[in-house]
């Protein structure tokens, strides 16, 4: 908000448990007046109006609204003027109906299995593939944004030469000239740069394109590498592995620096895996417990039993205090937070051997994985709780470092960039872009007319992974296939194609035939392989084609010396976005208008400070920082975050791109600079300077914050349940129960959202956005307070400031069966139907807000402006047609994806009202869920999975006091049994 | 002190009185009346298609079912605009070199679509389903008109919320035999108070103040 209260006394403020037990942000904790002026004014850009009620002004604006009022009628025909049939019907497209493809989502060059829904020929919503052995159901934001990709008005629709349009004849017209030279001097000078290349096509390409240029070289670059894990793989295995945690059969896990539950490759996989375990233990009156520290928060950390702030620099040290202990030893002495936190993980995984994990992120550096390894290696854990497999990406590449030092040798005569974007996401001492200037040919394939294709002679486009046919491994090596379901809108080729020209075919072939050739065995009757072929497209995978796990052995502990890393200063982590990764997909408008889990922040990324720096250095949230390290400087707007390590700044990669015209100039600031070479993610001895300069990054931490106690409630193993008592009289009421007098009506809607397994991923935020045409409102708006998002991810700390417990806590409409928003609305536009929907009837709703005022969830969202208008041709093919596109001045909300309860209702009304299966109806929230935090049903069934889940005695109603009786319930996060004197949020 | 008004004047003050009054009530009335009007609501208003296409020969006088062209009516939320294909079927056959079927001829060849113009047009707040409407006994003729009557089809009724709801609080009135559904000159049978709530129940649809709520058709 504005201005950063006093840290010293919301630190006292916290620690005397005076503060409320769960806070949203340090505003909130200080509670300022001014805070409490900007949360009753809600929407800020209201209070201006409301606050100065002048006569004048009153009746200027009155005497336009009527006179103007009347030319709202007088808009634009709906366009919807003619009928146009087809010529000739497709077999199985139905104008208005879904129909739904197999597919796989692309993440990285890895692979998750979806369902893409296409109606009339265009896809609309990715849905999660439940029969995907490795994804399971769940999808991430990523997949969830890449429909809106496919539509993208700035994806690069045509062949550009020097800058200039050009064609296709014309680039192969040039290359097939060159290509005989190529042949000649087997490729000499050749360089291939590709992202991470995990699909068997592209690989058995790729080694046909070598064998055919011997002297090839080829490079793999990725704004994000797993290269630091296969690193330490390699010290402590001697060779490059992926370990997968096999949570079931794990009884206590510690997690050091985060990822498993964060965005990446194996997000949707492991949070499955993981909640699944954890249920199953909770089942059993267990906790699975979760041990993390982290040196900057993270969702991992997020959703830690036992948590503790680490610098970065002491990961190791604690790594080998718990290998220590692991031996036999005693662990840290002293009574500081990390070393309490040792001696508790220490004793959890010594009481588990063979039944513990020990897991680091990402961004671990390659030392601290060949520690996890041997430590894993002396609990008895590797083998049975972690299971190691080959890579699922292809080995043999060189890397971007490589490629660089060979640019500026002048040994690269020609370098082909295959949907990758050196330019913009190479650490900055590499300086790729003045050394690719040194390279005579650059031809870059992508799918955006980014940085790097600016600096390549031709730059071609590619196709979408939803106009492509293709395959892809996922993190555990199971192959998924990638389909078209609409054919190219800009004349793209698929990468098989290209590498297929590259070694010497044409670059249109049917891209089809370049997957079938890699699949079909070598003699193998061609109906057989046809109809293998069929049976995977159809599931969207190959069965049984995981990689095997591999038996491993600890080499020699052969202790390299760590680089010394300067002492002293500031040390800086670099991280992935939260919703963006790399910035590869910076574009998209639903990505950035997502808010990132932990600091809500959206169209932007933030230098993330502790409170102590904060407090040490003076600094505000919104003052612009400068960060200089290596000589290298980045400069990028300051967010006091809780839970981060003292003298650390956290940085994110995706932002501050640079490419004419885009959506993504302009917006947040490049780490790029500060990148270290290599798998290292972390630089000390940095300098923090205030420019002096502010610029206050917007949030929406504070929109919909509810009046109310209890809001988030944690079962702690073993205490009196927390929930709401089950079986007592429902609260006097002065109206009738709603649903009970129609004996027709067959199902009451509910749903159920267990906030124990919430993540706060964001699928679902991006799933309702996709499925519900929400419009993006860009930064100023938000500002606002005009986020529309019908489903917000609340973020709540608890505890003591400096590391504090993080909840998350996803808020849809509550549909309650009192609502008070009903009461509020002059023209009945909202009201309840009898299945218990709360509906909103936008054609009645004449937007006076006064529901939204009177909602106590603050679920309400309202059009101020035309959002969804203008928006380009291309962009509208995305809506769904079930959906109404609503428009300036009506309210809008969660309808609990009324469009797919219809469809239900309308089959069994077919089928003489047969009754509704669970399960037929899954909200887009729900579907999207990788943790399955979301049951939706029918309460009225005994036997829904809803019904069984408001049976849970963890069960509560979001300020029932209130008397809504909302039909959306949570159900309490799970904590460890209260340690005595231990404070438990 | 010469009189200010005429004689006249209270004529003509009663005449501008009654004129006011009259705009008062009139004006409104003839608005409410322009906009229901044919003219605004297209109905009975057959536009210039492609090729001047027959409901009256095709169904009426040859006897095609409804389905053969609008494949989709029973299973889909739209009956479907059946594809030049369609009329190819026979058209490859029966007149064959008729200049006024040069059009569908075209666009097989040359693998354009027709463009018809839309006469059935719902807001986009509305949605509507065909299959549960026929296959709950709600026969084609009781939107649509008896089309196999119409040389150039129009349309037979405006869509008005008002056409809807006659229909949602009191289906006995319309809901027919499922023989009938298909019978554009189908006239509510002499029993249809006591069919009717007959039919209703045996198609299991819902009470009126079911039907009639706004999240039936708004969403």
């Amino acid at each position: 908000m504005t201005g950063t209260p006093d840290l010293a006394a919301l630190r006292e403020k916290l620690s005397q448990g005076d503060g409320p037990r769960f806070w949203r942000s340090l505003d909130a904790v200080a509670d300022s007046p001014e805070f409490r002026d900007y949360l009753a004014a809600e929407f800020p850009s209201a209070s201006r109006l409301a606050a100065a009620p002048e006569r004048r002004g009153f009746l200027k604006l009155m005497a336009a609204s009527f006179a103007l009022g009347g030319l709202t009628a007088c808009g634009a025909g709906s366009g919807r003027d003619y009928e146009v049939p087809y010529v000739n019907q497709p077999e199985r497209i139905v104008p208005g109906t879904d129909l739904s493809y197999a597919s796989s989502a692309l993440f990285d060059g890895f692979g998750n299995g979806v369902l893409v829904t296409t109606r009339n020929g265009r896809p609309l919503k990715i849905e999660g593939n439940p029969d995907h052995p490795w994804s399971r159901g769940g999808t991430d934001v990523l997949a969830q944004a890449s429909v809106l990709g496919l539509y993208d008005p700035f994806r690069s629709q045509a062949v550009q030469h020097l800058g200039r349009p050009s064609s296709w004849a014309a680039f192969r017209a040039d290359l097939q000239a060159q290509m005989p030279a190529w042949r000649e001097n087997r490729g000499e000078g050749l360089a291939l740069l590709t992202g991470p290349v995990t699909s068997p096509t592209l690989a058995a390409q790729i080694a046909r394109l070598r064998a055919a240029y011997p002297a090839l070289r080829w490079h793999v670059g990725a704004g994000a590498s797993r290269d630091g894990l296969y690193e330490g793989a390699r010290r402590a295995y001697g060779r490059p592995l992926e370990t997968l945690p096999a949570f079931d059969r794990a009884r206590t896990i510690v997690a050091l620096d985060g990822d498993f539950l964060d965005l990446g490759p194996g997000q949707v996989g492991l949070s499955r895996r993981w909640i699944d375990a954890r249920r199953a233990a909770y089942a059993d009156g267990r906790l699975l417990t979760l041990h993390a520290a982290a040196p900057t928060p993270t969702l991992t950390s997020a959703k830690a039993d036992h948590g503790v702030v680490v610098p970065a620099g002491r990961l190791d040290d604690l790594a080998r205090d718990l290998l220590g202990m692991a031996g036999g030893g005693t662990g840290p002495g002293g009574d500081d937070p990390v070393a309490r936190w040792t001696r508790g993980a220490g004793t959890a995984l010594a009481g588990a051997r063979g039944a513990g994990i020990v897991t680091a992120g990402l961004t671990a550096s390659p030392d601290l994985h060949a520690l996890v390894h041997r430590l894993n290696g002396a609990l008895g854990n590797t083998g049975a709780t972690l299971l190691h497999v080959e890579p699922a990406a292809e080995p043999g590449a060189g890397t971007l470092a490589e490629l660089a030092e060979a640019m500026e040798r002048g040994t690269v005569k020609a370098l082909i960039v295959l949907g990758a974007n050196p330019v913009y996401d190479a650490p900055g001492a590499l300086d790729f872009a003045a050394r690719m200037a040194r390279v005579p040919l650059k031809i870059h394939a992508g799918l955006y007319y980014d940085e790097t294709g600016a600096h390549a002679d031709w730059h071609l486009p590619i196709a979408h992974p939803l106009e492509s046919w293709g395959d892809v491994r996922a993190l555990d090596g199971t192959v998924g296939l990638i389909q078209p379901t609409i054919a190219p809108l800009y004349n793209g080729r698929t990468l098989p194609q290209m590498l297929a020209f590259l070694a010497g075919g044409d670059e249109a072939e049917d891209a089809l035939a370049l997957v079938k050739a890699r699949w079909r065995r070598d003699g193998e009757d061609e109906a057989a392989f046809e109809a293998r072929f069929s049976e995977a497209l159809r599931r969207g995978f190959w069965a049984d084609s995981a990689r095997p796990v591999e038996t491993v052995a600890l080499t020699q502990d052969a202790a390299s010396p760590a680089p010394a890393l300067p002492v002293g200063g500031i040390e800086v982590l670099i991280r992935p976005d939260p919703t963006l990764w790399d910035g590869t997909h910076a574009d998209l408008a639903w990505l950035q208008e997502l808010p990132k889990p932990l600091t809500k922040v959206v169209w932007e990324n933030v230098v993330a400070v502790s409170p102590r720096l904060a407090e040490r250095e003076g600094i505000a949230t919104g003052d612009v920082l400068r960060i200089v390290a290596a000589g290298r400087a980045v400069e990028g707007p300051a967010w006091i975050l809780p839970g981060q390590a003292d003298d650390t700044v956290t940085l994110t990669l995706g932002y501050g791109r640079n490419v004419p015209d885009h959506l993504s100039r302009g917006l947040g600031y490049d780490a790029g600079p500060l990148r270290p070479v290599g798998a290292s993610w972390r630089l000390s001895g940095a300098t923090l300077t205030r420019t002096g300069r502010r610029s206050q990054p917007v949030t929406t931490q504070h929109l919909g914050t509810m009046e109310g106690e209890d809001l988030v409630r944690v079962q702690a193993l073993g205490a009196a349940p927390v929930g709401d008592p089950k079986g007592a009289p429902a609260p006097a009421s002065f109206y009738p129960p709603p649903g009970s007098q129609d004996r027709w009506v067959a199902a009451q809607w509910g749903m159920a959202i267990d906030l124990d397994a919430c993540t706060g991923c964001n699928a679902c935020v991006t799933a309702c956005q996709a499925e519900n045409n929400i419009p993006v409102v860009g930064r100023e708006e938000v500002a606002l307070g005009r986020w529309m998002g019908w489903l917000r991810i609340d973020r709540y700390y608890a505890g003591e400031l400096d590391a504090p417990r993080t909840h998350f806590q996803p808020v849809p409409c509550m549909h309650c069966e009192q609502a008070p928003c009903e009461l509020g609305c002059p023209v009945e536009a909202t009201l309840h139907d009898s299945e218990g929907l709360n509906l909103q009837v936008y054609n009645r709703c004449v937007g006076t807000r006064t529901c939204q005022s009177y909602c106590p969830y603050k679920v309400r969202r309202f059009n101020y402006l035309d959002y969804s208008g203008g928006m380009t041709p291309v962009e509208q093919q995305q809506r769904n047609p079930e959906v109404t596109v609503r428009a300036r001045g009506v309210m809008e909300k969660c309808t609990y994806c009324i469009q797919r309860i219809t469809a239900a209702r309308i089959t069994s009304a077919k089928d003489a009202h047969a009754p509704i299966p669970d399960g037929a109806v899954e909200t887009a929230c729900q579907g999207a869920c990788p943790t399955r935090a979301i049951t939706f049903g029918n309460v009225a069934d005994p036997g829904s999975h809803v019904s069984a889940a408001r049976r849970d005695p963890r069960e509560y109603a979001l300020l029932g006091h209130l008397n809504t009786r909302p039909r959306t319930t949570y159900l309490a996060g799970l904590a460890p049994p209260a340690e005595p004197g231990g404070r438990e949020g | 002190m010469a009189q200010l008004f005429t004689p006249g004047a209270d004529a003509i003050y009663r005449l501008a009185l009654m004129t006011g009054v009259a705009c008062l009530v009139g004006l409104p009335v003839l608005a409410a009346g322009i906009v229901r009007s044919n003219y605004v609501t297209g109905v009975g208003v057959a536009p210039a298609q492609p090729l001047p296409f027959s409901h009256k020969h095709h169904s009426g006088e040859l006897g095609v079912d409804c389905r053969y062209c609008h494949t989709t009516v029973e299973k889909e939320a739209t009956a479907g605009i059946p594809p030049t294909h369609t009329c190819m079927t026979c058209h490859s056959q029966i007149w064959t070199g008729s200049d006024m079927l040069k059009p569908v001829r075209d666009s097989y060849a040359q693998d354009k679509p027709l463009e018809w113009k839309r006469l059935n047009k719902l807001p986009q707040y509305v949605y509507y389903n065909h299959s549960v409407h026929v296959t709950k006994g709600i026969g084609c003729s009781t939107c649509h008109g008896d089309v196999t009557s119409m040389q150039m089809t129009y349309r037979a009724n405006a869509f008005e919320m008002q056409f809807c709801l006659d229909c949602h609080r009191a289906p006995e009135k319309y809901v027919r035999t499922p023989d009938q559904v298909w019978n554009m000159n189908w006239k509510p049978p002499a029993d249809q108070a006591t069919l009717g709530p007959k039919l209703v129940a045996q198609y299991h649809i819902r009470g009126g103040a079911r039907l009639t709520e706004c999240g039936i058709c708004h969403r």
